[in-house]
């Protein structure tokens, strides 16, 4: 568990700036949601967090992303071992799909090598179980990933994400790709994890963002609008564009 | 920029002008009510006790599709608060329209009864008192103006002062019984009107929760800060 403090982030696609100065906190044992418009940056702001965004060719960051007062883009630092530490959940479940159920579970943990049959056994349950997912998998622990539900795929991406026992997770619109029971099992799933994780959570959902962030940014072209606790964003926001955001009142 | 819920804004809109029309009519019906009181009007007590229905429908109405509303949209910010100070409004201004009834049954029945000029001016004067009190509540909520919404609180320490006194009243009465049953009933009459202006307070409150997002009460009844309150 980390607490993520960004400063003055900003971010740059080529020529074309996606965020503008982004200050924010991510609290540990808490929940942060990031909604807005699509294109408003909100993505680009959690890859960010895990220095994925410079992966993409001409992409550049400036400003800083503290975890727990470290500086994960000084110059000593090594971005694989950030994203080892940054678990990060995508918006279409990718588990690979002729890997078995446990396999994928402990992709994450097998690239890091050094441990054994027995070992990743253990471990692909510990991460199974904190995902929620070991109940409905046990016995099919050897069939390939690709034959879950949906909603089951994604709680194996998490599952994968966790097993390599991350200090933070990112998820990235997690639920969107998924039926209503499924998004609210992912959330209920959400709500434990956050005992043991610095959760942060991209949804174009506001209602989910509502339920289950404790703490929600409003992004819009780029700028953070307005972070506030997320009982105050949704009752009485500072901010004009945020009101009419949530309201419905332009999208 | 796009409005993207036009459909629930709208109804949303139209939800408040039935408030706010409901609200005119219970007004209407405490007034009429206390001009059937006092000028010994029977037919006009009727009509004040047959018109209650139609307040009562469009309480309903009002609460029905509120609900729906909260099913189907799950308002947020300054819509869920017009949400839910429309269902407390809507109740608040049923409550004043079952008050007109309670006062025009109550003019029937003591129709045949001695009566005092001092009570039946205070009265009046109680009427007209919280009749004002409700259409400044209600714009207030219209105009979205806490300002005036905030004077209700001192409209409402007369309405409070001629209720308190009068029990003195008609305890004065007490020689003669049929005065004296009068009198007990225009005490009813009394806290009946005191309360109308209790809920025209209320009303304020939530033009105030409205504005700021924050709910308090003008005066705590448990906790007075007025002498006129002890």
């Amino acid at each position: 568990m980390r607490r993520i403090e960004a400063s003055e982030l900003s971010a740059w696609y080529g020529t074309k700036q996606a965020l503008r100065d982004v200050n924010m906190v991510a609290e540990p044992q808490a929940v942060t949601a990031v909604i807005g418009p699509s294109g408003c940056g909100k993505s680009t702001l959690i890859r960010c967090l895990n220095r994925m965004h410079e992966e993409v060719p001409g992409a550049r960051v400036t400003g800083k992303v503290l975890f727990d007062g470290q500086d994960i883009y000084a110059p000593d630092i090594d971005p694989v071992q950030i994203r080892r530490r940054v678990g990060m959940v995508f918006q279409k479940p990718n588990p690979f799909p002729t890997m078995t159920v446990l396999d994928n579970a402990v992709a994450g943990l097998r690239l890091g090598g050094g441990l054994g049959r027995a070992e990743l056994r253990e471990r692909g349950e510990l991460a199974l179980r904190a995902a929620g997912l070991w109940d409905e998998v046990k016995d099919w622990l050897d069939q390939p990933g690709a034959r879950l539900s949906g909603g089951q795929q994604q709680r194996l991406c998490i599952a994968r994400a966790l097993a390599v026992e991350p200090e933070v997770l990112l998820m990235d619109e997690p639920c969107s790709a998924l039926d209503p029971a499924s998004t609210l099992r992912i959330e209920e799933l959400i709500e434990e994890l956050k005992a043991n994780y610095t959760v942060v959570i991209v949804t174009h959902n506001m209602q989910q963002a509502a339920r289950v962030a404790d703490w929600t940014m409003f992004v819009l072209l780029g700028e953070a609008v307005e972070y506030s606790p997320t009982r105050k964003l949704f009752t009485r926001p500072d901010d004009k564009r945020t009101e009419d955001y949530v309201t419905g009142r332009f999208g | 920029m796009l409005e993207t819920r036009k459909r629930f804004h709208d109804e949303l809109a139209a939800l408040e002008s039935e408030i706010l029309g409901l609200g005119e009519r219970a007004q209407r019906a405490v007034e009429r009510a206390v001009h059937a009181l006092v000028h010994k009007d029977a037919r006009e007590a009727d009509a004040v006790v047959a018109g209650d229905d139609a307040l009562d429908a469009t309480y309903l109405d009002v609460e029905q599709r509120i609900l729906s509303l909260l099913a189907t949209q799950t308002p947020v910010a300054s819509d869920l608060r017009l949400v839910s100070a429309i269902l407390h409004a809507n109740l608040h201004l049923e409550r004043v329209g079952d008050q007109a009834v309670n006062i025009a049954k109550i003019a029937k029945v003591t129709m045949d009864l001695p009566t005092s000029q001092t009570v039946v001016s205070h009265l009046e004067e109680m009427g007209e008192l919280v009749g004002a009190m409700l259409r400044t509540a209600l714009d207030a909520f219209a105009r979205r103006d806490a300002d005036l919404a905030q004077t209700l609180q001192a409209m409402d320490e007369p309405v409070d002062r001629l209720n308190r006194n009068m029990y003195r009243e008609v305890a004065a009465l007490a020689s003669d019984p049929h005065a004296l049953e009068w009198g007990i009933r225009m005490n009813v009459v009394a806290r009946q009107l005191e309360r109308v202006g209790d809920h025209a307070v209320d009303i304020g409150e939530q033009v105030a929760f409205l504005l700021t997002g924050e709910f308090r009460e003008f005066t705590d009844a448990s906790h007075p800060t007025s002498p006129l309150k002890a």
